[in-house]
């Protein structure tokens, strides 16, 4: 085991979450950079489950799939009590990117990052997973310009700005209505509402549905869409949880995306229909006609990358290392 | 997960080549011969499947469970861990994997502590000795071992495939043929073969069984016969066995004679 310890070497320590520390670190028999996820087992309250399930459900999974809008699992190893998992190391996330006001993003950026996106789910979906946790910082990307959907049930992700909220408010913005409503039932709907909202999320430059509540967060779809009958989507009324709301109108999409053409809106209806088996699926939506119309999504390499990224150095939030507790190596190749 | 078993990590990692097999197992059979080995295998088999189902679980649940127990010594000696050790932790990770639950640690120790008593008697004089905090320990070094590939495809759904095909209403056919996948996994044909060509080997030894004549439909699968006939040839050499064995009698001087790890704990 103790191989391991050689052929990974610390760069720098990337975030920490429930129940997994990730590091960004060097392979060193290919000399590529990998971000290494460190498993927390062992604790008392663990114990009696033994390994994690959700550590279990990632590895079980990830290790069967091989797409390149996923991200990759690359090695797992063992170390004393400790499972680490070897991902692909991504530069940067969509939520970076969103944010990032200094980089501007056209329409062929916006659907090279929503067709990755869908190619990545719908390969997910065609193997029967859902991913249920989609949101921009889950979309990650790396320096060619590759988005891959990943998981790292990380409440902080490197590189994105700290915030006040938590894990579970920021989810709840992607969140589809049956499940505000309390559906036990679901299926790829709730993926594909979460991609409606990033989508619209990308075009507006600002969560579209920033729900402080879950009560808050469906007012404010019916605010933007207008309130679900039975007419508009039959069976709602008999959701578990469902509350009477005050009807409103809905604002018409072509009001909210003044920027966007009809092919767009078109594509966003469909992601965000009400009914989920009217919703459109991954493979309904890569064949609609925003696709295949120009302009053509913006090719990988061109794709815009925070300034620290494209400059090959860390943000400075980053510029930490003092703290680190055995010393990470520096990078050592800064020089360009 | 129904993924595509064609990029699956069973089909690139854990169709073994035979070779390889007999390569890993050289420790032990220098100690042991080859059908006392078997004996050995069967015989933990047949634990993990009482246990299992002591514990009410499915049987895909038990027979994932035995593709852990046989890919683990497919790699490793008997010695390494103790097989009545790793057969309860092969059943506790199987059970997580294949979303069932977990089993709570009481009830799995308790359950193994009865059965040896209640049923294994004739091979254990003492009781089950091992705490949940080692056969914890034991699951992590069981996921190291197994490569981190936790999806097993089993022969169950394509049994019900092809039977599906063969179109009529074939419940005894089907019975059979699910009992002989049953009966395959105390042999090595779920290291070696495709889950689908094992299940249409043992749908072939249920037709000759029952005398029924399904030549026409096997002539029309576009499959490498040369390996159903291999698969079967090593589940008929387990009835073979099965006729001559009695495990009551044999298996205490097996188990006695089976390499041990050294210490009480593993690793």
């Amino acid at each position: 085991m103790e191989e391991y310890l050689r052929k990974y070497e610390k760069i720098d320590f990337l975030g920490e979450g429930q129940f997994a520390t990730v590091y960004k670190a060097r392979d060193v028999d290919t000399d590529t950079v990998v971000a290494v996820k460190k498993i927390k087992v062992g604790t008392a309250a663990d114990a009696k489950d033994g390994i994690n399930r959700t550590a279990l459900r990632e590895i079980k999974l990830l290790q069967e799939l091989h797409h390149e809008n996923i991200i990759g699992l690359i090695d797992v190893f063992g170390y004393k009590s400790n499972i680490s998992l070897v991902f692909d190391f991504m530069d940067t996330d969509l939520e970076v990117i969103v944010k990032d006001t200094s980089i501007v993003l056209v329409p062929g950026h916006i659907k090279a990052y929503i067709l990755m996106t869908l190619q990545g789910l719908e390969y997910l979906h065609m193997n029967w997973i859902l991913h249920r946790d989609l949101k921009p910082n889950n979309l990650l990307i790396n320096s060619q310009g590759i988005l891959k959907i990943g998981d790292f049930g990380l409440a902080k992700v490197y590189g994105s700005p700290s915030r006040i909220n938590t894990h579970q408010v920021v989810t709840r913005w992607y969140r589809c209505p049956e499940l505000l409503f309390g559906a036990k039932l679901y299926g790829v709907g709730v993926d594909m509402w979460a991609i409606g909202c990033i989508l619209a999320e990308l075009l507006l430059r600002v969560p579209f549905l920033p729900g402080d509540s879950d009560l808050d967060q469906l007012s404010r779809i019916f605010q933007a869409l207008g309130t679900p009958t039975e007419q508009t989507w039959p069976g709602v009324t008999s959701l578990k949880e469902y509350i009477q709301y005050k009807p409103f109108p809905g604002t018409p999409l072509n009001h909210i995306f003044t920027a966007a053409g009809d092919d767009l809106l078109d594509l966003i209806a469909g992601l965000l229909a009400y009914d989920p088996s009217k919703r459109v699926t991954c493979t309904q939506a890569l064949k609609m006609p925003y696709f295949s119309n120009k302009p053509a999504p913006t090719p990988g390499p061109s794709l815009p990358l925070p300034y620290a990224i494209q400059n090959n150095q860390k943000p400075s939030l980053k510029r930490k290392l003092g703290d680190l507790p055995d010393g990470a190596t520096q990078p050592k190749r800064l020089l360009f | 997960m129904a993924g595509n078993f064609w990029q699956s990590s069973h089909f690139q990692q854990w169709i073994l080549d035979k070779q390889d097999l007999i390569r890993e197992r050289q420790h032990d059979l220098a100690i042991l011969a080859e059908e006392e080995y078997q004996k050995i295998l069967i015989f933990f088999s047949n634990f993990i499947q009482s246990l299992g189902e002591s514990l009410k679980l499915r049987q895909q649940v038990i027979a994932t469970a035995t593709v852990y127990f046989k890919r683990f010594y497919a790699r490793n000696s008997l010695k390494c861990v103790d097989p009545l050790l790793l057969s309860p932790t092969c059943i506790f990770l199987a059970s997580k994997v294949e979303e069932f639950g977990v089993i709570s640690n009481n009830r799995l120790v308790q359950t193994c502590q009865a059965i040896v008593k209640n049923k294994f008697s004739y091979a254990y004089a003492q009781e089950f000795p091992y705490r949940f905090a080692q056969i914890s320990e034991c699951e992590f070094y069981l996921l190291e071992n197994l490569d981190c590939c936790l999806i097993v495809y089993q022969p169950y759904r394509p049994l019900l495939l092809l039977l599906q095909d063969i179109g009529q209403e074939e419940q005894q056919l089907l019975g059979l043929a699910w009992r002989i996948v049953n009966d395959s996994l105390r042999t090595d044909v779920c290291l070696l073969y495709p889950p689908y060509l094992i299940a249409i080997s043992c749908l072939q030894i249920a037709c000759v069984v029952l005398q029924k004549d399904l030549k026409g439909w096997f002539a029309e699968l576009n499959v490498d016969f040369e390996k159903v006939q291999e698969i079967s040839r090593y589940i008929i050499a387990l009835f073979e066995l099965w006729k001559s064995y009695n495990e009551k009698d044999e298996i205490k001087t097996l188990l006695n004679k089976m390499p041990k790890p050294k210490v009480q704990q593993p690793r």
